[in-house]
């Protein structure tokens, strides 16, 4: 470790150790309609043909001889750029608040800017999707959904519609980390999977980093899925809401302060009970079905060199009557951005992260005799992680810091009543906390050569209280037996350290193409442990012990990114091959919940994932979208299933195509479309039947796990938004936005089993099972004053 | 435990999507290609300590979508042995792979609880074994009902109204009882497969730490997957099944209606029969020893319990 720093160290200081006086130009950049900071703002230096860009938090910094005069050009898809002359001879203070160019998008605007991100910035594998264009996307039941677009992005897949979460480049799901402002979100899920909890109206910004994670970036192996909450506007007060078929939404945003400040308090709300209610009787008055969300959000810059942020979000999913089911999310993040002097920013970040959920059943039995059963489960933790960035020369920018996690969880707290026995059938709570730490450089070698290089390490302890189990295997691929336990009062059970290094390079042919590589390692101490299709709110996250070992993966990638057009077009093909060690999978029969011996339920392995991907976006004008294909294999090899050998994951597709278009056809009406393509996901048939009992009974002689595939997908989805004439009370504005799901109605399969047919059970049958078998459309009105 | 609640709340959250959405998932009946493999032996049967003869169906695997009756093995030699010397050879009288055994005697059984039943099938050359031990069984102290009403019509033509009946029963102390309830209606067993009901102790799961409580509510109202009527029989039997016979059942239900969202990965059901040649062909399906409780109540209005009157 020692020697790693002292090289990027060295590698740093040489550079520095040759150069002139010099003096630093820095600076914030924000939107100039609400005061938004904008993220990833290109900052070019004409003189010197280089730059930098925005961080998280719109600070920039640029460290350039003095004495010299400079044409500084701002740039940012969707914003008009700006150029600003200055002669530097001491530190100066630069911040600009950029204009939206869709004010002015009737005139056909073609830049002649060289910079362009996709093939300067170093930065391969990397998604990142406008909210604004999220918002004009065809929707399900017309609720703008963040995780269901970025299913349509190149190398993310799901195990089909409906279900919750999304793999990337072969990942399960539990593999990214999704966090919200900086919090990790262990349940992105509505509704089983079928909204996200992320409130469009919240959101400022969406990235999605699937490959070259730099190193401050830890804890789940296969994606980061960054997003990040407005502001507030910081110019006046705003108002935003809408009704659409699922949500009824109301955001509301304020400057305070003296515009120093912020904030934006953002709900939702399903509202069919409160509609059902007149309607309902009997058993089912009690009925509870609902589910909501608040986000909110506030800061406030203290002076030039303090802002400090705080941020929360709290969800609930529930349903049920006299059985009851619930479950959810919070969050809270407070973060303060501290500008050291020129050169160094800090942002340091505290957060708390919790889920649980809860089942209970016969609510409305008030007799203490009588029979309950009532079970809760849920993980917590809070975390700190201090981020600094040292601009040290223009050509090196370090980053460094670290993170301290600390876990508790609780499987299963439950009781069970019979006839006024009670019986508490809990799990032991378990703890643990994870470390790390961090350096990195993205370091400028010429022109058209950057590397951005980093390692991380990563330490997890298991802490006691706590069991520790040890298993025998009796038969491979078997449930294992437990063999004995060992109590820990306090103190360190277990631990493991992994060290995560980073690496990524940019070589520029020409201004408008380069190539980039990539490798990196990534560790991760945490799992959800599920055994269906979808995973279920049920599904517990589960920390890694003696018996599970830390998922880790290798992964390479490489990519040309090319612009055409004067930048109009951009697009980019990647390849990449990921190596996945300590994977989860589970025996037949596996029983996951309220199982002490759990451990023995699990079995272990690798996994590969390989594929090319291909992006092209239109960035400007009338008509914008992208278009992205992806040729993938996803595979798992685990001891005691499909007979040792490689088998296709559950959610491995072979060919993923999809394509958004946008269309504006005037100020007030704009038209939108999807269209996507899959191959059929793996399935398990049998071969055989067997009768046993009066029935029939399937089974495969081959013993094989995925050999077949179900029928492809294909969805074609088509919306329109029509912004209202008249101003709504005068000065507010209103839109009608209208969405057909599942255009052609297709009745794509989710997937296909084989039963017994109901009437007689010596017939077999196969069926194919659509979580979504018709067209859906939906009308939502949204406004905003 | 968890097996029932998550059938509950599935139940709950279908009614919740059914009324929250205009989302309309559909089931297709649907072709489905799918190469056959070999055929092998499938052993189905009991020995209980019920007075009665005792068969041992003996049949052949067949391709999936073969939709005829298995094939039945014949000429087979049958026999079961226990641990105190005890011989039983059943015979397939009718020629229809049912080996039969008869008691000669009324008093005639071949269960005894505690003891451990091996079987021996031997076919040519080949021979199979499998083992299982006879199980204590509580008794069944009563079946009790209340009248109730569904808050909307079932989808299937079953009655909306009716009495549900529940079994009590107190699951023995010490830890590792499983069993198998089977009910009847009218002499009709319910015999579906997301029908089976099986408990270890007195709840669902290992998980459950239900030692010696007396049955939990949803397994002792598993006896009523409809409504029955004024005057209906019912009937419940309540094998103890060794903890095999719990996997393999739980794997039964589990393996024929492995559907929807939360599906698991498909796999093969465990068998305990076993080829005394390792590398031989291998055997399906399951042998097991059981002891038995039953009890009989026919529906009277007059004795109905008031509904959640514990």
């Amino acid at each position: 470790m020692k020697h790693i720093f002292s090289i990027l160290l060295w590698l740093g200081m040489a550079t520095w150790a040759y150069s002139q006086e010099k003096r630093t130009i820095s600076g914030y950049i924000k939107d100039a309609s609400n005061g938004e900071s904008l993220i990833g703002v290109s900052v070019y230096v004409r003189e010197i043909g280089n730059g930098t860009v925005t961080n998280d938090y719109g600070y920039y910094a640029l460290n350039l001889p003095t004495g010299v005069s400079y044409t500084l050009v701002f740039n940012y898809i969707g914003y008009e750029k700006v150029e600003k002359k200055v002669t530097l001879t001491d530190d100066l203070k630069l911040s600009i608040e950029l204009k939206d160019e869709s004010v002015k998008l009737q005139e056909v605007i073609v830049k002649t800017t060289k910079e362009d991100e996709n093939v300067k910035n170093i930065e391969m594998s990397v998604n990142k999707v406008e909210m604004k264009t999220i918002r004009q996307m065809p929707a399900l039941l017309g609720e703008v959904d963040l995780v269901r677009s970025i299913q349509l992005l190149p190398g993310v897949t799901s195990v089909g519609e409906g279900a919750s979460g999304f793999n990337v480049r072969g990942g399960n799901i539990d593999q990214n980390l999704v966090l919200l402002d900086e919090a990790p979100v262990f349940n992105a899920s509505h509704l089983f999977g079928f909204f996200s909890v992320f409130n469009p109206d919240a959101v400022k910004d969406v990235k999605l980093v699937k490959g070259g994670i730099p190193a401050q970036y830890g804890g789940r192996i296969s994606s980061i899925l960054d997003v990040r909450l407005k502001e507030g506007n910081a110019k006046k007060r705003e108002i935003n809401g809408g009704i659409g078929t699922i949500f009824s939404r109301l955001s509301y945003e304020q400057p305070f302060a003296k515009s120093k400040g912020s904030f934006i308090v953002a709900g939702r709300r399903s509202y069919i009970d409160v509609l059902a209610k007149p309607f309902l009787n009997g058993d089912l008055k009690n009925s509870r079905f609902y589910f909501y969300d608040l986000t909110a959000k506030a800061n406030y810059r203290i002076d030039d060199k303090n802002t400090v942020f705080a941020s929360g979000y709290f969800g609930r999913d529930v349903f049920g009557a006299d059985f009851g089911f619930e479950w959810g999310n919070r969050t809270a993040t407070v973060r303060w951005n501290h500008v050291f002097n020129n050169k160094l920013f800090m942002n340091a970040t505290a957060f708390y992260s919790d889920y649980d959920y809860g089942l209970e059943s016969d609510r409305n039995n008030k007799n203490k005799s009588g029979d309950k059963f009532k079970w809760n489960s849920s993980i917590t933790t809070w975390s700190m992680k201090p981020d600094f960035t040292y601009y040290l020369t223009p050509n090196n920018t370090v980053t460094f810091g670290g993170q301290y996690i600390n876990y508790s969880t609780k499987p299963g707290t439950a009781t069970a009543i019979s006839s006024g026995e009670e019986r508490n059938i809990s799990l032991d709570p378990r703890y643990a906390d994870e470390s790390a730490l961090y350096i990195g450089n993205d370091q400028k070698v010429t022109d058209w050569l950057s590397f951005q290089y980093g390692i991380r390490y990563s330490y997890f302890r298991n802490l006691g209280p706590g069991t520790a189990y040890e298993f025998l295997e009796v038969v491979k691929g078997d449930r294992k037996l437990p063999v004995s336990e060992k109590k820990y009062e306090s103190g360190v059970i277990n631990t493991y350290g992994n060290w995560e290094p980073r690496f990524s390079t940019k070589i520029e042919l020409n201004p408008s193409t380069s190539i980039k590589a990539s490798y990196n390692r990534t560790a991760q101490y945490l799992h959800l442990l599920s055994n269906t299709a979808a995973s279920s709110p049920l599904d517990v996250w589960t920390l890694s012990s003696k018996i599970i070992k830390p998922q880790l993966a290798d992964q390479v990638a490489l990519g040309w990114f090319q612009n055409f057009q004067e930048n109009m077009y951009e697009a980019s093909l990647e390849v990449y091959y990921k190596k996945l060690q300590n994977q989860i999978d589970y025996v037949a029969n596996s029983d996951l919940l309220l199982n002490s011996y759990l451990e023995g339920d699990l079995l272990f392995g690798n996994g590969r994932a390989y594929g090319a991907e291909v992006y092209v976006k239109k960035n400007r004008g009338k008509l914008t979208g992208w278009l992205s294909y992806t040729l993938a294999r996803t595979e798992r090899k685990i001891e005691g299933i499909n007979n040792d050998n490689w088998f296709p994951a559950r959610f491995d597709k072979t060919h993923n195509l999809s394509t958004v278009v946008l269309y504006q056809l005037n100020d007030r009406l704009s038209f939108s479309a999807n269209f996507a393509f899959n191959t059929g996901t793996p399935a398990t048939f049998p071969t055989n039947r067997f009768e046993w009992g009066g029935w029939t009974l399937p089974q495969n002689v081959d013993n094989s796990r995925n050999a077949a595939r179900i029928p492809s997908y294909h969805r074609l989805d088509l919306g329109a938004t029509l912004k209202s004439k008249k101003k709504l009370f005068g000065k507010g504005q209103g839109e009608w936005v209208l969405s057909i799901y599942n255009v052609y109605n297709r009745r794509n399969p989710f997937s296909m089993y084989v039963r017994q047919n109901e009437d007689n059970n010596l017939k077999t049958e196969a069926v194919r099972y659509a979580v979504i078998g018709s067209v859906v459309p939906a009308i939502t009105y949204n406004f905003k004053f | 435990m968890k097996k029932n609640t998550l059938h509950t709340f599935l139940t709950y959250t279908t009614l919740a999507f059914l009324t929250v959405s205009t989302l309309t998932s559909c089931e297709d009946v649907v072709d489905l290609d799918v190469k056959s493999g070999a055929p092998q032996l499938v052993v189905d049967g009991w020995v209980t300590n019920q007075q009665t003869s005792q068969t041992i169906r003996l049949t052949e695997s067949a391709g999936y979508f073969d939709n005829s009756q298995a094939k039945p093995v014949l000429n087979a030699t049958v026999t079961v042995t226990d641990d105190k010397g005890g011989v039983f050879s059943f015979v397939d009288l009718k020629k229809d792979g049912n080996y039969v055994w008869k008691p000669v005697a009324v008093s005639d059984t071949i269960g005894r609880v505690g003891r451990t039943y091996t079987l021996r099938i031997k076919m040519g050359t080949e021979e199979y074994t499998a083992v299982s031990k006879l199980n204590r069984v509580p008794k069944i102290d009563s079946v009790t009902y209340f009248f109730d009403k569904l808050p909307i019509a079932p989808a299937d033509d079953a009655p909306q109204e009716g009495y549900t009946a529940e079994f009590f029963a107190r699951d023995p102390t010490g830890a590792g009882d499983c069993y198998w309830i089977k009910s009847y209606k009218n002499g009709k067993y319910f015999n579906k497969t997301t029908e089976i009901t099986i408990a270890y102790d007195a709840a669902f799961s290992p998980g459950a730490n239900s030692d010696g409580l007396r049955f939990i509510l949803p397994i002792r109202r598993a006896i009523s997957p409809e409504f029955y009527k004024e005057k209906d029989t019912v009937k419940v039997e309540l094998y103890s099944i060794p903890l095999e016979g719990y996997y393999f059942l739980n794997q039964v239900r589990t393996e024929s209606s492995n559907q929807g969202l939360f599906a698991t990965a498909p796999s093969n059901i465990y068998s305990n029969v076993k080829n005394t040649n390792p590398t031989g062909r291998k055997a399906l399906g399951f042998f097991g020893a059981a002891a038995v409780s039953t009890f009989t109540e026919v529906i009277d209005a007059k004795k109905a319990k008031p509904k959640d009157g514990n």
